[in-house]
This record gives C-alpha cells, sequence and structure tokens, in this order.
C-alpha cells in the first residue's frame, strides 16, 4: 500500500511539519519542505520500484492516472470513518447516483459444526456480514448448541454433523470442533460437495492433515480454506507483499512469541465434560501450544520466506499450571530453515508481558510485527526506499520503527496525524477470512454453475481447466496447501518439544504424496 | 380378429402389376416429388453445432472519470444449426440460409453475467459487484442473443475463413432487448469447428442501465454510457442429434 502510494502521495504531499518526539536524524528538510533524515545517500534509487520496468516515457497525466489505479485497486477496502483526502475531494454533483458498494458476493449460507467458545466467534463474524447467513449450528453438546442458538436464532440446530450435511440449505460449512475430530467431519462434507472453512491447524496429527488435504484438491466442487485468518488479513497482507519485495535485504532470522497468563482450562459442570472441553490438556490428542496457538504465527514465518523447515529443535516444560495437565505450558522451539536462516518460537501460559510478537530481521531492518501494526527498522547503511522519508515513525526504547500499515499513508494527506491518529482496521482478520470464504465460495459454484450450462457438464477436464483459471482470482485466503504445511509445521513443532529433541523433517513429509 | 382371406393382396381392386404404363410414370413422379419436398422441408440433415469450452472470450469495455475498464468472461453457451451445405460448400454460395434464400440459420447464444469478472488487479469483487447490481443479475442471469439474419457480407475464399456475415439479432441485456446490427467473422478451425467473433459498441441506456457511479475509497467515479462487446464464441459439429 506504501509503495504503490507513494507516487500519488508525492504530488499531494504539503510540507511537512515533524511529528512530535522525532530525533535529529529527521531535521534536515530538502527544497521542497520535506524532512530528509541525515542518512539519506544523495543519488541513490529505490531498489524496488514498479516502475522499473515497462516504457520510460510517462506523462504527468498518464502518471496520475496510473497512480490512481494503483490506489482505486489497493484500497478498494476503505477504512471506514477516517475521513481520507480522497473522499473530501470527490467532485459534488447532486445529479451524480452515487452507489456504495462493498465488495460482496450474493449469498452462501454456511453451517457451523462446533460451537464452542471459538465456534461462537465465528458465528458472530458471520453475521457481521451481509452474505453469510448461518441457517445450521450442530454440537454435541446440547449447552453450547444452545448459546449458539442464541446468536443464531433463524439457524437449524443439529446434534449430530451428518444431518447438517445432509441439509441441502447449507452450501458452506465452518469446521470448528476439537481439532482432533476434524478429519471425519471434514472428509463427509467434501463428499456430500458442501464449502469447507476448516479451522487450524488441519488435524491433530499429520496423517489426518494429509488426508483432509488430499481430499479438499481433489475435489471440483468444493472451495476449501483453511482456518489461518492471518493469510486474508489485508494488514498482513499487504506486509507479505512489502517483505516479498526484498525490503529484509539478507533475511537472518526471526523471532515469535505469545505470552499470556491464563490456564487455558475451561470450566465443565461434570468431569466428563471437563475432560471433553479441554481435550487441549491432553497430551494425546492436544496439537500443544505450538499446534493450537503458534500454527498462526509459524505459518507467518514460512509465508514471508517462502521456506519450509528442514528441522526443529523443541523444549516444553509445565511450570505454571500442575493441575494434572500432560501438555507444557511453556515451550521453546527452534525452527532451521534451509540456508542458516533461523526462527525462534516461545510460548509461555506463566507470564503475560509483551504478549504477542513477530520480528523478522534482515541485513537491511528488521520488522516488527503486532497486534496487526508493524514497524520497519532501517539499518544505518539501508538502501533508502524513498517514502518513508516522509512516513509517520513510532519510537521504541532507543528504535524508531517506520510504521508500515495498509490504508495508512491515505489517511494522512499531510504529515501532521499523529501515531495514535492511525485508523484502526475495522475489519478484524477474521471478518477479512470469513468474506474470503463466502466470496470464493460463491464464486467456485457460480464457476461450475456457468460452465456447465454452457458446456458439456461430462467434460471435466475443461472445467477443470476453466476452474483453475477462476482460482487466479480469488480474493486471497489460505487453501489447502497452505493449511496442510502449515499443520505440518506446526505438528512437528509439537513433537519436538513434547519430547525435548531435535527432529528432522524430511521434505517428502509436506507433500501429499 | 381373425383373417379370413388368404388374398394377401392388400388392395384386390388394384391388383398389383396392372398398372398402365402412363400410370406407373405418373406415380414415380409424385414419389420423386415428395421425397424431394420433405427432404427440403423437414431437413432431416440439419447440423447442429455446440459450444466448446476453450477459446471462448467476451469481454466489455468502458470507460469512466478516472480510467478505462474491461470486464472479461470465457464462457459463451449455445447453439448454431444450418443445412448441411455450410459444412461442405466452403465459399457458401449455394448455402441459401446465408445468402438470404432461405429463413436464416437457428442461432441462440448466453452469456452467464456471473462468469463476466473485472480485469482490476485488486479490489476486483467490488466492481463485479457494481457490475452484476448494474446488469440486474439476480433477475436476470444471462445476457442473451438470438440471431433474425445472416448474410454473406463479403465473398468467402476457397478456403473457407475468413467469413464475413452481416446479422441483425435481439440481444438481451438486463432483461432489456434491443435489435442489433452487427458485422461478424467466420473461421474454419480444425476438427469441424467454428470460429464467430464480433465488436459491437453499445449504450448502457439502451437496455436501462443507468451507468453506475460507483463510490469508492478514491472518491465517486463515474462511468461513461458507451460501452464495447468484442466476443470469440467457438462451436463444435455436435454428434448428438
Amino acid at each position: 500500500m506504501l509503495l504503490l502510494c507513494f507516487p500519488a502521495r508525492r504530488h499531494t504531499a504539503g510540507p511537512a511539519s515533524q511529528p512530535p518526539g522525532t530525533d535529529a536524524v529527521l531535521a534536515k528538510r530538502d527544497t521542497q519542505g520535506f524532512i530528509i533524515p541525515s542518512t539519506v545517500k544523495p543519488h541513490k534509487l529505490p531498489r524496488h520500484t514498479d516502475y522499473d520496468s515497462g516504457a520510460t516515457e510517462v506523462t504527468r497525466r498518464e502518471f496520475i492516472k496510473d497512480g490512481s489505479v494503483a490506489i482505486l485497486a489497493l484500497a478498494s477496502t476503505p477504512l471506514a470513518g477516517t475521513g481520507n483526502a480522497a473522499d473530501t475531494n470527490a467532485p459534488v454533483s447532486g445529479t451524480d447516483s452515487a452507489t456504495d458498494y462493498k465488495g460482496q458476493s450474493p449469498p452462501v449460507s454456511l453451517g457451523l459444526i462446533g460451537c464452542g467458545p471459538w465456534g461462537r466467534e465465528l458465528l458472530k463474524t458471520a453475521s457481521v456480514l451481509p452474505n453469510a447467513p448461518v441457517v445450521a449450528v450442530c454440537d454435541t453438546y446440547p449447552a453450547a448448541l444452545k448459546r449458539a442458538a442464541t446468536l443464531a436464532p433463524e439457524a437449524k440446530q443439529y446434534e449430530n454433523y451428518r444431518d447438517l450435511l445432509a441439509d441441502p440449505k447449507v452450501e458452506g460449512v465452518i469446521v470448528a470442533t476439537p481439532s482432533h475430530l476434524h478429519r471425519d467431519i471434514v472428509l463427509d462434507a467434501i463428499k456430500a460437495g458442501k464449502h469447507v472453512y476448516c479451522e487450524a491447524p488441519l488435524a491433530a496429527d499429520i496423517d489426518d492433515a494429509r488426508a483432509i488435504a488430499k481430499a479438499a484438491k481433489e475435489s471440483i466442487k468444493v472451495n476449501f480454506q483453511a482456518g489461518l485468518q492471518n493469510r486474508a488479513d489485508r494488514q498482513v497482507l499487504n506486509l507479505a507483499t512489502f517483505i516479498r519485495t526484498g525490503v529484509l535485504g539478507r533475511p537472518i532470522k526471526a523471532r515469535q512469541q505469545y505470552h499470556k497468563k491464563q490456564s487455558w482450562r475451561a470450566a465443565a459442570p461434570t468431569p466428563e465434560r471437563q475432560k471433553e472441553v479441554n481435550w487441549r490438556l491432553d497430551h494425546a490428542i492436544s496439537p500443544g501450544l505450538v499446534g493450537e496457538i503458534g500454527i498462526h504465527q509459524i505459518d507467518l514465518a514460512n509465508w514471508f520466506f517462502m521456506l519450509r523447515p528442514t528441522a526443529i529443535t523443541g523444549f516444553g516444560s509445565l511450570r505454571q499450571w500442575r493441575d494434572g495437565r500432560t501438555v507444557p505450558d511453556n515451550v521453546v522451539a527452534i525452527l532451521e530453515y534451509p540456508g542458516g536462516l533461523f526462527l525462534t518460537y516461545e510460548a509461555t501460559l506463566g507470564n503475560s508481558f509483551d504478549a504477542e510478537l513477530n520480528l523478522f530481521f534482515g541485513s537491511d531492518c528488521a520488522i516488527m510485527l503486532r497486534d496487526r501494526r508493524a514497524w520497519m527498522f532501517q539499518e544505518i547503511d539501508a538502501p533508502q526506499l524513498g517514502w518513508e522519508i516522509n512516513a509517520i515513525k513510532e519510537k521504541f526504547y532507543k528504535a524508531t520503527g517506520v510504521v508500515l500499515a495498509a490504508g495508512y499513508s491515505k489517511a494522512m494527506p499531510n504529515q501532521t496525524a499523529k501515531p495514535t491518529e492511525v485508523p484502526q482496521d475495522p475489519k478484524s482478520p477474521l471478518q477479512y477470512a470469513l468474506e474470503a470464504f463466502v466470496i470464493n465460495s460463491y464464486n467456485h459454484q457460480a464457476a461450475i454453475r456457468d460452465f456447465t450450462s454452457a458446456y458439456d457438464p461430462s467434460d471435466t477436464n475443461a472445467l477443470k481447466e476453466y476452474l483453475d483459471e477462476i482460482a487466479k482470482t480469488r480474493v486471497p485466503a489460505p487453501g489447502w496447501a497452505e493449511g496442510y504445511e502449515a499443520t505440518v509445521t506446526a505438528l512437528k513443532a509439537n513433537q519436538a518439544i513434547a519430547g525435548n529433541q531435535r527432529i528432522t523433517i524430511e521434505p517428502a513429509v509436506f507433500e501429499l504424496g | 380378429m381373425t383373417r379370413t382371406t388368404r388374398n394377401l393382396n392388400p388392395n384386390p381392386r388394384f391388383p398389383v402389376g396392372t398398372l398402365t404404363t402412363a400410370a406407373k410414370r405418373l406415380v414415380l413422379w409424385l414419389a420423386a416429388v415428395v421425397v424431394a419436398w420433405s427432404s427440403d422441408s423437414f431437413a432431416a440433415e440439419t447440423l447442429r453445432y455446440v459450444s466448446k469450452p476453450g477459446g471462448a472470450k467476451v469481454t466489455i469495455e468502458g470507460t469512466s472519470t478516472v480510467h478505462d475498464w474491461i470486464t472479461e468472461g470465457k464462457i459463451i453457451g449455445g447453439a448454431f444449426e444450418v443445412e448441411p451445405s455450410f459444412r461442405t460448400d466452403l465459399t457458401l454460395k449455394t448455402v441459401q440460409s446465408v445468402q438470404g434464400k432461405a429463413p436464416p440459420p437457428n442461432l441462440e447464444v448466453f452469456i452467464p453475467v456471473t462468469s463476466l469478472k473485472s480485469t482490476v488487479l485488486a479490489g476486483r469483487e467490488k466492481m463485479d459487484e457494481v457490475m452484476r447490481e448494474a446488469m440486474r443479475a439476480a433477475e436476470n442471469p444471462r445476457i442473451t442473443y438470438k440471431l433474425t439474419s445472416m448474410t454473406v457480407k463479403d465473398p468467402v475464399p476457397e478456403s473457407g475463413s475468413p467469413a464475413k456475415f452481416s446479422t441483425k439479432g435481439q440481444l438481451q441485456v438486463a432483461g432489456v432487448t434491443n435489435t442489433i446490427e452487427m458485422d461478424v467473422t467466420m473461421e474454419r478451425l480444425d476438427g469441424d469447428r467454428l470460429k464467430f467473433s464480433g465488436t459491437k459498441a453499445l449504450k448502457m441506456t439502451d437496455f436501462k442501465i443507468a451507468p453506475p457511479a460507483p463510490r469508492l475509497a478514491m472518491g465517486l467515479i463515474k462511468t461513461g454510457d458507451e460501452v464495447t462487446i468484442r466476443f470469440e464464441w467457438i462451436v463444435g459439429l455436435s454428434t448428438a442429434p
């Protein structure tokens, strides 16, 4: 966003007023009034721009036009209520019948299988969407079903997921049961021709995850999405694109943590239900802290670096919650990637300091991602990108971070905005994920319907070709491949932690075979 | 009922083999007329070409206050029915239906509105939503076209490609039907396939579509009334009746 918005901003940005708290590095200004840090090397061009290739002669008019397209394209999900410059500059005409579009597809009716706390979170998120009616809910535990029913009173209630799958009104299902129960449900759902949103990890063991991924891959009719919501989050997607430009320089290492003081134990009225609801605390079926929570973070490293780990060393201990559980509450894993790139992952349920944190270190800068916000900390000898001169910065102890946020520069036509005014993305990652699921499911089923209405429906090869073509226009969302890779990584990490050992990972385990 | 007679002659009044030569001639002549008439009128061997996947393309190009836009689809369904000489007479000189000497071939096609996709890099969903709403896709899920006249425009080369036609037909968009005239080019492809292509400038307002004015992140944009439709449609000879 920042990168692509930059050319347009340059024309609109007025003389910058210095944000409070900027240090001496930001003291100088160029002739146009732009602040320049003393570290700027003259005549050094940005290394990665979209303008490097193609015609060298660009008229100003074309330039602005193209810049607008880039903004239009990337800012298509506007931050609501930010009062951004573009809106206020829009031509005012009483005759224009302007229409607001949300970029939504026609509805896809959903069924929720598994109405625990996370399932109900998904239910709440779906109820925010205009095109995701939840028409059926299913849980084996009556109290959970009842709670879900208060959130979705219209939804039909099922105790057996097979009955839900037999409901013709249900077009897609969200599977939010305990991880070790995913397999049969997802396989049956795919068989029933329902689109599947399967929570991460895909399963509690690799064989089950592979079976799920394979079925999803081989199915023509079904759109499958893994519950790795970060991969659909606009904020993280923008960061991924930014990191892919090579801004890190040579990637050196990554460090991630999840610190939270909480028991991870849920209360239940009977001993049986207690055991059932606390499946995460039983080492026989639980993917552990790294499998249930770490998967979302470790997946980011795989994704940003475009690499798969070759070995994992793990340590786990029970430091805080000695309540009979057999799953560590204090874990460390070191993931080795090809070329000596390391990722250290730490999670604990005993202390909450610094909460959740993702750090990616490269020879040119470090990038920190936390709470969906990101900052870039440049090395003094790093090549200047250009736009960061004008970007908003925040201080972290002795370091200064350049704020990276989608829709951020757009919200600040000049440099007067303070970091506290950075608009929060009104959509949660989960909302982006479910939105993508509904839109992609709709487009998938519409593509099948359109194709088979025009051509011989028995020509499955041609249909597959067409669906592959349509898949290129998918709203970014993790499919079976991403889900499987993340699941394998997380489960291998958990295996290393459980055994306090180093295990090597054969590349073949990432293949479906 | 039981047959009581052994006479196998169905009509004893006109015993077989007793016709005069003149009568025989008359019967033969009548028979010839009947055969000729029936084969011509019932056209039992009408060729039917049906849509084949791969290679179909439809684009709608338009303008706006910001930038030009393109919507693209890869599905055109339908069939083309024509007399057998269409396949063998590559110059089409003896093909009555495209020479204005007989009713035109049967040609009906449709394009599912949901198969049309915006080509913007990102924010495609919003653009597709704009288009679906403009075309009232919920009530009118298809763009349809029915041919009403088709005549060869220029002499067709011996190879049969390209053949150029002047056509007229009924185009229905968003539930509103208009008669449009359009030049259509046909190429013969291998495997008894035909590729029809053409271009037509249209106005949204002719189909009672108000040019969309979506409010987007960058502000209000307004689309132009004029759009250009281009299509490439591939059909193959159907083996089924």
